[in-house]
């Protein structure tokens, strides 16, 4: 009797572990953004360019089944989004995770879930080495050999007489590290001379020493890569020492929250844009109107790569569900995970950010890209983002 | 139970982990030495452990020894911390108290702006995807576990051989015990030696476990932390350090609902602790057992006095 | 004789370099200086170190912040009236460092008078005082976000941002605001040299210091002595922090803690019961950190902490500091 019972339990045991493991509905994606700390203002864009594409395609759903988003705070360094991705793989047992917010954070994270064959879509890293982590990690942030190039061409555009460059990067960030190297690499092909190279970290608040250095070195252009919080500061302070020539950030100064940093010192900053609010494809129009209709202002870069990253994933669900001719939901979720990954590559899709596909590394293929310069009004607290033409 | 460990296994390893910790700052303690440096040798041992298991210098190792580059990982971790105590430690224990946490503070630091600077450390970006030992993160228990339990019981023995009796008296009274022949500075070497070795093997321990290692993982705040395991646990005996570290650790998760609110409670206990429980939860039980036993004693008659 | 030569001569480059690097330590030096100079306060009197100082400070620099810019400010309550803001910043800085006063005051009594009245090691109050920095800091979070906020560009009014030399084709700046920092702290420290050695309120204090059981015998009400000090100690905390504030921004509530660990160093280095030290240490080490050549600039910040293990080795007592005698 107590053997049976024994052996009843434990088959129920089985049977409920198993049964757990089907795609639960609604079906669960992972948002693993920083909702925490200094680069939480970054996250806070991700997240609602991400709730707009859950509203958007829960219209019709994954054919019916709506999608629900799960959050989970990476914070801003790497133990955090390595529980965020754990917590999300095995307790949430989501199908996908958009995120981390940095590419520091990713090459912590990232291993993790692409052993646990779970497959991500980073909406803002941009360094080298990103999609080669694994087979099952892929972005839709174009990375900075393809965007930040084009800030330079447009700075030369603007003065044509520029000779001397001096650029400086946040040393302990995996980004801007990244980045650094491509605008060097721009300088050099460009034929410019670098005076002066300058390293500093994001928690740096005082920045003398590299401002005065740009000063004694006769600049005509500044190369800033840093996140928003230290790389503002920088341009402030280079602009309050007298500095009056160009200056192009990085990636890290594509946001909002590098106007209260910098005030009227950030007025006419260079930012290389991946996204632009006017670019005509119908997905771009409905994101750009609903965002407008909720926040009275154009939709910024974070928001919209955040926003391709949850439609990929949506419309890579719809792919699965007519390749295999079975509900995601009648599916185990182990082959879920697999089969999305495949369909993430599998051509192209139309969003926000034009008709973008994945390669099979999950390589972002992008096509147009944009440069935008910074404009603040009178009061110097608020700016905004200017396309250049 | 297959839920609980995934939910609450990384949780439980690091109550482990932190304990051990606690006990690294513990050692120096025993024998009055208030050293802060434990998060220096912490760090060290987590770079030689992510190095030897990443550099391509190390690769043939790998290849020759497989899963037995781990342990390989915790013997050269343990001996280089040694090494530097010693270097460190002796210049620096001739200082007393507060100077004394001082320069273990200013060594840390030093130790962290190396490894944020240094090529082989990964520089400031540190050094990603480090092999791991087990499959989950639970699987680590039997690194630490054993590690907390051959600990303890070291300490136990310590306790009651010569080397702790030195230890004690020195503690209670340095000068007292250099007039009665001890080698105080002999004494207090080894005892921050024994503690930097620990710290050395956990943080080689915990490179795997961590995934990733950077110099984020030996700074200041981290010596508060401990140094507040072990406060508010118990200073005076070996339970003290373990059962602050698991108080102190679990907080945040326990507190997890709270969010926000979270690390003002945990400022509001340390202030809470420190005042009114010097001697930490295991003294104060300690006193509350002295206390019942006292009253026990005065039930049975007699007034403390007479036998 | 009217043509400009195209490159300077190599000595006038490096002697202007040379000039810059030294503004540039007299700059980073003065911040290290004025938080110092109420940090070495409560250190110089009690012998402990007050870690909520960081706190206090970042505490000031918010007080500031509110009562001068927004709608619930100075400028935004009396917006009718057409206030320079320089007014209301003035007006601000002042009651904000008298609230950050009052704050230290109440660190006193939260975290070190209970210890005190029991004797306690001076180790555990610096771990209360880091507990109480901690819930300080965490507070200010919950109620205000980790954003980043900066003064209005015109809070110095109509000086110019920077200062700038020019000789012979090369420039020399300094910004204005560090200008201000350094003659602030300057002028603190000859008023506190003032209090200490030439008032009798500054007697009892240095009474106190030296040993508070015989002050009070000799009648002086040590407790209330304690807490002028700590009051005082929190009004130059305060507006150190809103001074450094308008010269970096407020990065978020942890801008002031990390003053606190290279605070360490530049009291230990400038000597226990030293104020002037406080700024000689801070200006030392701010003059090492700017003579870190570039390639080597991460390790800026290793520098303090070298001099710090520096002089503990060899001479404690720090440059300015008297000699301890090991008391048995």
């Amino acid at each position: 009797m107590k053997k049976t019972v024994l052996m009843t339990l434990l088959l129920l045991c089985a049977a409920a572990t198993a049964y757990a493991e089907r795609a639960s509905a609604p079906i669960p994606l992972g948002i693993a953004v920083a909702q925490t700390s200094n680069v939480a203002l970054f996250g806070q864009e991700q997240i609602i360019g991400a709730k707009l594409a859950e509203n958007y395609f829960n219209k019709n759903g994954i054919n019916g089944t709506p999608i629900r988003l799960v959050y989970q705070d990476t914070g801003g360094d790497e133990a955090g989004a390595i529980n965020a991705f754990q917590n999300l793989i095995s307790r949430e047992k989501v199908v996908g995770i958009v995120g981390p917010t940095l590419s520091q954070q990713a090459f912590s994270a990232d291993p993790i879930a692409n052993r646990l064959k779970v497959p991500v879509l980073a909406p803002s890293n941009t360094a080298k080495g990103i999609p080669q982590i694994g087979e099952f990690i892929g972005r839709v942030s174009a990375p900075v050999a393809k965007v930040a190039p084009n800030a330079l061409k447009q700075a030369l555009k603007l003065n044509p007489k520029i000779r001397n460059v001096a650029v400086l990067y946040a040393q302990n960030d995996a980004y801007s590290t990244s980045e650094t190297g491509t605008f060097q690499e721009a300088v050099k092909n460009h034929h410019l001379q670098m005076v002066t190279l300058q390293k500093f970290m994001t928690t740096d608040s005082d920045f003398t020493t590299q401002a005065t250095a740009v000063l004694g070195a006769n600049v005509d252009l500044v190369i800033v890569s840093g996140l928003a919080a230290d790389g503002g500061n920088l341009v402030r302070q280079l602009r309050q020492l007298g500095y009056k020539g160009l200056i192009i950030g990085g990636n890290g100064f594509n946001t909002a929250n590098v106007f209260p940093v910098c005030g009227k010192y950030c007025e006419g900053i260079l930012v290389a844009q991946a996204y632009s609010p006017e670019a005509d494809t119908p997905t771009n129009k409905a994101f750009v109107a609903d965002y407008r209709a909720a926040y009275k202002k154009d939709p910024p870069q974070f928001s919209a790569q955040a926003f391709a990253a949850v439609q990929l994933f949506a419309e890579g669900l719809r792919r699965v569900e007519a390749v295999t001719r079975k509900k995601i939901t009648q599916m185990e979720l182990s082959i879920v995970r697999t089969e999305l990954n495949k369909a993430l590559r599998s051509g192209p899709f139309s969003t926000p950010l034009g008709e973008i596909s994945l390669d099979k590394d999950g390589e972002i293929n992008q096509k147009t890209f944009y440069v935008s310069r910074i404009k603040m009004d009178a009061t110097g607290k608020n700016g905004s983002f200017v396309i250049v033409k | 139970m297959e839920e609980f460990l995934q939910n609450y296994g990384f949780l439980l390893v690091t109550l482990v982990q932190q304990s051990l910790l606690a006990l690294s700052l513990y050692f120096p303690l025993t024998a009055g030495q208030l050293s802060l440096a434990a998060p220096g040798f912490y760090s060290l041992g987590g770079y030689i452990a992510a190095i030897m298991a990443t550099a391509d210098y190390f690769a043939p190792w790998r290849d020759a020894l497989g899963w037995a580059i781990f342990p390989l990982e915790w013997l050269i971790a343990a001996i280089a911390s040694a090494l530097l105590a010693f270097l460190v430690g002796i210049p620096a224990l001739r200082l007393r108290g507060i100077y004394l946490a001082l320069a273990t503070i200013a060594f840390v630091e030093i130790l962290r702006v190396l490894c944020l600077n240094l090529d082989i450390t990964g520089g400031a970006v540190g050094i990603f995807g480090i092999p791991q030992l087990f499959e989950s993160r639970w699987g680590y228990i039997w690194t630490f576990g054993p590690l907390l339990a051959a600990t303890l019981f070291f300490g136990y023995r310590l306790d009651r051989s010569r080397v702790g009796r030195a230890f004690k008296a020195i503690r209670e009274d340095e000068l007292a015990a250099g007039a009665m022949g001890i080698d105080a500075t002999r004494y207090k070497v080894l005892a921050f030696v024994i503690g930097a070795v620990l710290a050395g093997i956990v943080g080689a321990m915990s490179a795997p476990f961590l995934n990733t290692w950077n110099a984020r993982q030996g700074t200041f705040d981290a010596s508060i932390s401990y140094l507040a395991y072990v406060l508010i646990g118990g200073g005076r005996s070996l339970w003290g350090p373990v059962l602050g570290a698991v108080l102190l650790a679990s907080l945040p998760e326990l507190l997890r609902p709270l969010k926000d609110a979270r690390l003002i409670i945990n400022g509001v206990l340390l202030v809470i602790a420190t005042v009114y429980l010097p001697q930490g939860i295991v003294g104060a039980l300690h006193r509350l057992k002295q206390i019942a036993l006292s009253r026990g004693a005065a039930a049975r008659g007699g007034d403390g006095r007479h036998p | 004789m009217t043509g400009e030569r195209e490159f300077p001569s190599r000595t006038i480059m490096d002697a202007v370099q040379l000039l810059q690097n030294l503004l540039n330590g007299i700059s980073i030096g003065s911040v290290y200086a004025i938080f110092a100079l109420g940090y070495t306060l409560v250190f110089s009197i009690l012998g402990i170190i007050n870690f909520a100082h960081g706190a206090v400070f970042t505490l000031g620099a918010y007080l500031t912040y509110s009562m001068s810019v927004g709608q619930f400010g100075i400028s935004g309550l009396l917006a009718g009236l057409q206030i320079p803001y320089q007014f209301s910043f003035s007006l601000s800085l002042l009651l904000g460092a008298v609230l950050s006063g009052a704050a230290g005051v109440l660190v006193e009594r939260l975290a070190f008078r209970p210890l005190r009245s029991r004797g306690a090691d001076p180790l555990l109050a610096l771990v209360s005082s880091l507990g109480v920095a901690l819930v300080t800091v965490n507070v200010i979070q919950y109620l205000v976000g980790s954003e980043n906020y900066s003064f209005p560009a015109d809070v110095y009014g109509d000086l110019p941002p920077a200062f700038m030399f020019h000789f012979g084709g090369k420039m020399v700046v300094i910004r204005t605001v560090q200008v201000i920092i350094f003659s602030v702290s300057m002028l603190i420290l000859a008023l506190l040299g003032y209090l200490i050695n030439f008032t009798r309120t500054g007697k009892a204090l240095r009474a106190v210091a030296e040993n508070a059981a015989t002050a009070s015998l000799l009648g002086i009400n040590v407790d209330r002595f304690i807490l002028y000090t700590f009051f005082l100690s929190g009004f130059l905390g305060g507006m150190a922090g809103s001074l450094v504030g308008t010269s970096f921004g407020i990065a978020g509530p942890y801008f002031g803690v990390a003053y606190g660990l290279k605070g360490l160093a530049v009291i230990v280095m400038g000597g226990l019961g030293s104020v002037p030290g406080a700024v000689v240490g801070g200006l030392v080490i701010g003059l090492a950190e700017a003579f870190v050549p570039a390639d080597y600039s991460a390790y800026k910040d290793a520098v303090a902490f070298a001099f710090l293990f520096a002089v503990l080795l060899v001479r404690p007592q720090g440059l300015l500091g008297r000699a301890q005698i090991q008391k048995v």
